[in-house]
């Protein structure tokens, strides 16, 4: 790393948005120099308590995914249905570069927080917007979540399971942080004209937007008509030896072997299966695959009997190519996942290690992480810097419209 | 919609990659303006132009990934292990902004296209680095796929499973996609810097750090100890009316209706069930909850019995929660995907419409894609653009650098 200013030291952004991608975008920007104000109303973003909401979150002590949503941002908490509320954002819209929302556009237009609005304020503004499904047509009002918008609405999920089976699952907030980066690139998009105009800018995205472009081979697919049948499961698949296998300890082993010809013997070695290399059934590849299902069931009883560790000894030993499926909790101890800068070190001391984002610079290092904000720890630091005087920052507490 | 230059207008890109996330990137500036070249091998050009005959892909006669991938780019052939090939590249290079490579580390110093390579070259260059797994480790020279880097090591398929069941499937190229717009960040934060200190840079990402990154929830959690629950398949519900049925056309209904307590009377007479509302097992919440599997039996079959049309048209208007799987034939003709901007109509009768990049900009329209080109088809052009006589650009044809 060369240089220690970061491309958007300089930058003030307001994070006007719950939950996570919007959030994670404003993360992002933070990573990289920019100072994030996170607005909140009096009962603070619901994503501070979404791990205990969520059946789908695992359990733990420390708020981590709070901590990894709102790292290095200040808060304020400010609510925006108070006139004087409302104008206190205004001063600090004034003072700022980037606004980046969520609301629904109803909520929007009630709050006066709609680009045209905010606009008048300053005009040099850039005004990032996320919704669900987009900001006309008929759902433009309908909230949107990553597990609706992003996944079940543009047919990932359908497309993302086993013939008969139930549709994929998938992970919390899996598409909310992709469609972050996507805000990201919107909003320095707007920076760049920004810099050759002297232009603010409204930009925007959708989760459900997102989803498309993630699953853009399925759907230009099926823009020409073309449709992908659904995966056979592991039990009946097309071929045995480029397949999926549990073993012993509940790992998966992924086989992906191209070279049939030359890998049958040495697999079924690796396996302990040497009877079946001359078995007539499985001779040939066209014989394999027409008994594929019958294959498919013997291996998958003999790596059942040992655990992951065996197996991935055994098959390197006989140059078998497989891969494996890791769990969450395989990442964090992955020497390459530290190599390639993913999981990096924390000033928190709960929790002391966390995901950069995907974003690597040559002269830059994105920022360490530090704690994530009390609700409002910061509302009177933050409105003194806009040219507030202790005595106004005073009345708006006293009125509730301040927190 | 206002005519101002789009924001990347005038930016050279060359789009050394190969594949899909390193060339979406290209795409996706192009789409804004840029004026991107693709550099392939000459004769089969980027191995890319054939993924549209892969087993896993929609089967089709139209090349639709290479429409969506290749789209308004030009193409130069260059044999880039000849002299002459250098020498041209050389030239290009000077007058480019931006260059995108993907190449593992080992065919980079191969090919004398490491940064430090290039640098001299054009040290105002923004040179964007893609690998499967990052650029030290021990996997930096590991080829990286979607599949296997993003998906299978990140720990999302692990994830993204039922209890008991086989992992979860990924879709052709979807983490691609989502990687492809943080190359896009990552480029603009380059441009950014250079706007600012007149230097160019390298950036960068990996495949498995955006699959960290995207299933960051978990991953986070992982980094304190916490474990994902497993999920319970539509099978074993652990609240029968939060849950996925399958409906007679093989539709999956999300029933979400977590206001049970207010809402369980109406929901017995849209079924047409009452006397579930005497039935013991089922009189309150907590008798709901308990008997989820017996609840489950009688649902079922309920849900089986009707299209999914029908269950839209009697639960709407109820206030009862509910939702239904997308899939991609109705999506693509979505009023709100048309709304959110998610197709766009190209000029290329062939294949008349394509996926958007999902970047939205107040202040310019992504460009209209016509046809990809084919392999070499600017050669002459971009050569005498980059001053190369008629005469040298016949000799670098017959010693075979040009393809």
């Amino acid at each position: 790393m060369t240089e220690t200013a970061l491309p958007l030291a300089g930058l003030r952004v307001l994070d006007i948005s719950s939950f996570i991608a919007a959030p994670a975008a404003a993360v992002v920007l933070g990573d990289w120099g920019a100072d994030v104000i996170k607005v909140e109303g009096p009962e603070g973003d619901p994503n501070r308590r979404i791990m205990h909401d969520s059946s789908n979150y695992p359990k733990s002590p420390v708020n981590y995914p709070w901590q990894m949503d709102s790292r290095n941002k200040r808060s304020i908490v400010l609510d925006l249905k108070q006139a004087d509320a409302r104008a206190a954002l205004d001063k600090l819209i004034a003072k700022s570069d980037i606004l980046i929302c969520n609301f629904p556009p109803p909520v929007r237009d009630k709050l006066r927080l709609a680009y045209d609005d905010v606009k008048k304020v300053n005009p040099r503004l850039i005004y990032a917007s996320l919704t669900g499904y987009g900001e006309s047509g008929p759902d433009r009002d309908r909230p949107g979540f990553d597990a609706t918008a992003y996944f079940a609405r543009s047919g990932l999920l359908d497309a993302q399971r086993y013939e008969g089976g139930p549709p994929g699952v998938p992970g919390p907030a899996q598409g909310d942080r992709a469609t972050a980066m996507t805000l990201v690139s919107a909003i320095l998009m707007a920076l760049m004209h920004r810099t050759r105009t002297g232009e603010g800018a409204w930009v925007g995205t959708s989760l459900l937007g997102n989803g498309l472009w993630s699953c853009g081979v399925i759907a230009q697919a099926a823009l020409v008509g073309a449709f992908l049948p659904h995966r056979p499961p592991p039990d009946r698949p097309r071929s045995a030896l480029g397949n999926i296998y549990r073993t012993e300890d509940d790992r998966w082993l992924q086989l992906t072997i191209v070279r049939a010809d030359k890998l049958w013997a040495p697999l079924c070695r690796a396996m302990g299966l040497d009877s079946l290399i001359d078995d007539p059934r499985f001779a040939t590849e066209p014989e394999r695959r027409a008994r594929a299902p019958e294959l498919a069931n013997l291996l998958s009883d003999t790596f059942a009997l040992k655990p992951y560790e065996h197996w991935r000894e055994a098959l390197a030993a006989h140059s078998v190519t497989f891969g494996v499926i890791s769990r969450p909790q395989d990442v964090p101890d992955d020497q390459q996942a530290v190599a390639c800068g993913a999981v990096v070190d924390t000033a928190i001391p709960e929790m002391p290690r966390t995901l950069a984002d995907p974003i690597r610079l040559s002269f830059a290092s994105q920022r360490i992480a530090h704690a994530a904000p009390g609700l409002g720890e910061h509302s009177e630091e933050i409105l003194r810097e806009a040219g507030l005087s202790a005595q106004e920052v005073a009345v708006l507490r006293a009125s509730g419209a301040l927190k | 919609m206002s005519d101002e230059p789009l924001p990347l207008a005038g930016l050279v890109v060359l789009d050394i990659s190969s594949f899909i996330a390193a060339p979406a990137a290209a795409a996706a500036l192009a789409d804004y303006g840029a004026d991107v070249i693709k550099i392939e091998p000459p004769g089969d050009g980027d191995p890319h132009r054939n993924s549209y005959r892969n087993a896993s892909y929609p089967p089709s006669e139209h090349n639709f990934p290479w429409q969506l991938d290749g789209r308004l780019k030009r193409s130069l052939a260059l044999d880039l292990k000849t002299d002459g090939a250098r020498t041209i590249l050389n030239r290009l290079l000077k007058r480019a902004d931006v260059m995108i490579v993907n190449f593992p580390p080992p065919a980079r110093e191969r090919l004398r296209l490491r940064w430090e390579d290039i640098e001299p070259n054009n040290p105002r260059l923004i040179y964007c680095s893609l690998t499967g797994y990052g650029e030290t480790g021990p996997d930096r020279d590991r080829p990286g796929f979607d599949v296997t880097a993003y998906f299978g090591r990140s720990g999302i398929l692990d994830a993204a499973r039922y209890e008991g069941g086989p992992p979860g499937l990924s879709l052709p190229a979807q983490g691609d996609r989502a990687t492809a717009m943080t190359l896009v960040a990552a480029i603009l934060m380059g441009l950014r810097r250079r706007d600012q200190t007149g230097k160019g840079g390298w950036v960068g990402t990996s495949l498995y750090a955006n699959g960290v990154w995207a299933n960051g929830t978990s991953a986070a959690g992982a980094l304190v100890g916490a474990k994902l629950p497993p999920r319970r398949g539509p099978d074993k519900p652990g609240n029968a009316l939060t849950n996925l049925y399958r409906t007679q056309d093989d539709r999956w209904l999300q029933l979400l209706m977590v206001r049970d307590d207010r809402l369980w009377e109406k929901f017995c007479a849209v079924i047409d069930r009452p006397e579930l509302l005497v039935d013991e097992r089922f009189t309150g919440r907590p008798e709901r909850r308990a008997h989820a599997m017996d609840l489950f039996a009688i649902l079922k079959p309920v849900f089986a019995a009707r299209p999914y049309a029908e269950w839209e048209r009697l639960l709407s208007g109820t206030g009862i929660p509910f939702g239904v799987i997308g899939r991609l034939a109705d999506v693509i003709d979505d009023e709100q995907a048309r709304h959110a901007g998610i197709f766009a109509d190209t000029t290329n009768p062939e294949i008349p419409r394509t996926v958007n990049t999902p970047i939205r900009l107040g202040f310019a329209k992504p460009r209209t894609a016509g046809p990809p080109p084919t392999v070499g088809q600017h050669n002459d052009e971009v050569l005498s653009e980059a001053g190369f006589s008629e005469a040298e650009i016949a000799a670098l044809k017959k010693s075979g650098a040009l393809g």
